[in-house]
């Protein structure tokens, strides 16, 4: 650490990136795909085809509730929008005292209607929503754990960026530099482009994450002015606190007039959700909450009525500028106000951040090999850097084809089917691993990458097989969802077979071979 | 890698020095940066929940700016000199700020 400020930083950068190096990848690939996560929801159910005027549909789902969860404790209604043609329902079911709190299936308190409030039924899957989540709370460990882990892992890529740039002397000229063909100087070009390329957007997302998670990381701002965190989210979120049920029956208002009253306050803006406490009670309350779609903040506006009068109860609460700015910071990182065109630039940031973690992982082990005592016998740690990249790089691309296919070709009937989709891209995942490990290095790169390409391009092989809807009828009824969605696999496989081919006719050493990740931006 | 180069005298001082690093900035630069954002929640001149906010979404850059700090600065024994002055500083001045009451 003596030998000045440039050098301790370029220390730092490295360290930090490459014990994170492997999660941010994770973290950045299925973060990536979470920005069209109702695309793939959408693509992952494809027997869900109902489209549907909001009000309606949201008057339907009501009917539906009533009929056959009168008792419950509150009913949440998300009607039908632009990215989900389906209304989803979920409800709390009456908690009665001293009952032993039973764990619950998905299905048994939730549903998906169509425009008339019927039950559409459809294969169990998590869609996905299951990427997004991993994104923050993994998988196959407790919810917190994970996110302290994900939290840990966020902090150290901003100081790896602020680290980065305080590295970098001519961090523009970088830009402007791609040098294909030349080892280690071409993966350092590959680092620095993808990393100057959406430079802002890295910090940006990498704060904002922070951000969405910061009252659980940095408790203290809240703890130093309340006693408990719950008496400051009951002063913010004053419409947390539940009204008790008073026994009385009353009939509840229609609710279309009611989302009319919200669209004119909200400029237009379309209702996002619906939720209703204490259905056809004297106390009923329904907050309406303002669609995501409409405002960055993440916070949307709601108003809330009563249920059995229509009386409006509350309007939206004006914010102070710290709760705006947080708002808008954690509205900014999920993205949901994007239209389609910033919707691509998001996923397209999110690949460019992909590739710059990944290449700065490659870049670690390419650096070093010149640098053994005994190249063609390195030790542990390298070895284990040099496969754990291609399990992480080659691995969970794979794992996410094979999540698709899962979904494609595991019988619907099946009992805890969406556990095993999930359960087949970790055990993809666990194979690519173990590939890695049992092959030698180069051959484990070709075949790893290989049949991440083989799984991208049988998914639209395999829906056509399983499914009505593919590119093709797609095209004649403009289904376009079905039409992007095989491009996009056949662009990922595409990606993957040239980096494979890549890794194969790269001759001499070993190290100066594999540039894995420059293609997917094309991908 | 580079660590052993840098390292090269291995005396104790060389050796501890870089954990001792390590442990100041995780440690060392999330308590200080937990006292700053305890303090600026009550000192900042707005409602106690926007305060509280307002510090919390500064946290993350104090503490980014605390460790760059760390891994730049010559010697370790200074860093967690400095780490514990601003400890026992703002500790002080939150510790003031309760006794005299106010929110909470």
């Amino acid at each position: 650490m003596k030998n000045g400020f440039r050098q301790s930083m370029a220390a730092l950068h490295t360290w930090t990136g490459l014990l994170f190096g492997w999660l941010l990848f994770a973290m950045f690939v299925t973060g990536t795909a979470a920005y069209f996560q109702e695309e793939i929801s959408r693509w992952m159910r494809p027997e869900v085809v109902a489209t549907a005027a909001p009000a309606p549909a949201t008057q339907a789902a009501i009917a539906w509730l009533q009929k056959t969860q009168p008792d419950a404790d509150s009913w949440f209604i998300t009607p039908p929008s632009a990215r989900n043609p389906a209304t989803e329902v979920f409800w709390q079911p009456r908690t009665v005292e001293g009952e032993q709190h039973a764990r619950r299936r998905r299905n048994d308190t939730s549903a998906t209607l169509d425009g008339i409030g019927r039950v559409v039924t459809t294969r169990e899957t998590r869609g996905g929503f299951f990427l997004y989540r991993f994104h923050f709370d993994l998988h196959y460990m407790p919810v917190l754990w994970a996110r302290y882990l994900v939290g840990a892992a966020a902090m150290f890529m901003l100081v790896a960026i602020l680290s980065g740039i305080i590295t970098h002397k001519k961090i523009f000229a970088d830009f402007f530099m791609l040098r294909f063909g030349k080892g280690q100087r071409s993966w350092l070009d590959v680092h620095n482009v993808t990393a100057v390329f959406a430079l802002p957007f890295y910090l940006m997302i990498t704060y904002t994450g922070l951000v969405t998670l910061a009252t659980l990381y940095m408790p203290w701002g809240i703890a130093a002015n309340y006693a408990s965190p719950e008496t400051f989210f009951a002063e913010v979120f004053p419409n947390g606190g539940e009204t008790q049920r008073t026994g009385t029956a009353a009939a509840m208002v229609p609710i279309g007039p009611l989302m009319a009253v919200a669209t004119r306050e909200w400029a237009g803006a379309a209702v996002g959700s619906v939720q209703i406490a204490n259905p056809n009670d004297v106390s009923a309350t329904i907050t309406l909450r303002r669609a995501a779609d409409t405002a960055i903040g993440a916070r949307g506006e709601s108003m809330v009525f009563a249920g059995a009068t229509g009386r409006m109860i509350r309007g939206g609460a004006p914010e102070g500028g710290a709760m705006a700015t947080q708002s808008v910071m954690i509205g900014l990182h999920a993205g949901r106000y994007a239209g389609w065109g910033l919707r691509w630039l998001y996923f397209l940031s999110g690949i460019g951040g992909t590739i710059m973690v990944g290449s700065g992982l490659v870049l670690w082990t390419v650096k070093r090999r010149a640098k053994l005592p005994d190249p063609t016998r390195p030790h542990f740690g390298f070895r284990l850097v040099e496969r754990l990249n291609i399990a992480a790089i080659a691995g969970l691309p794979a794992g996410i084809a094979a999540y698709f296919l899962a979904n494609r070709l595991l019988p619907t009937g099946m009992t805890a089917r969406a556990e095993w989709e999930i359960h087949s891209l970790f055990l993809t995942w666990a194979a690519v691993l173990l590939w890695a490990i049992a092959r030698p290095y180069r051959r484990a790169w070709i075949e790893s990458l290989a049949l991440a390409a083989g799984l991208f391009a049988s998914v639209p092989v395999v829906n056509a097989l399983t499914v009505s809807r593919n590119m093709l009828t797609g095209m004649m009824t403009g289904d376009w969802l079905f039409v992007a969605f095989d491009i996009a696999m056949l662009l990922f496989a595409l990606g993957f077979g040239w980096a494979a081919r890549k890794a194969s006719t790269v001759n001499a050493k070993p190290a100066r071979g594999m540039r894995t990740m420059q293609n997917m931006a094309a991908a | 890698m580079a660590r052993k180069r840098i390292a090269a005298p291995e005396s104790l001082a060389a050796r501890i020095s870089l954990p001792l690093r390590i442990l100041g900035a995780i440690v060392g630069g999330y308590g200080v940066t937990s006292l700053a954002v305890a303090c600026l929640a009550r000192i900042l001149p707005m409602r106690a929940a926007e305060a509280s906010v307002a510090a919390t979404l500064a946290s993350f850059a104090i503490y980014a700016g605390i460790i760059v700090a760390i891994f730049s600065a010559r010697s370790v024994l200074r860093i967690w000199l400095w780490l514990m002055a601003a400890a026992l500083l703002l500790g002080a001045a939150l510790y003031w700020s309760i006794l005299t009451g106010g929110r909470l």
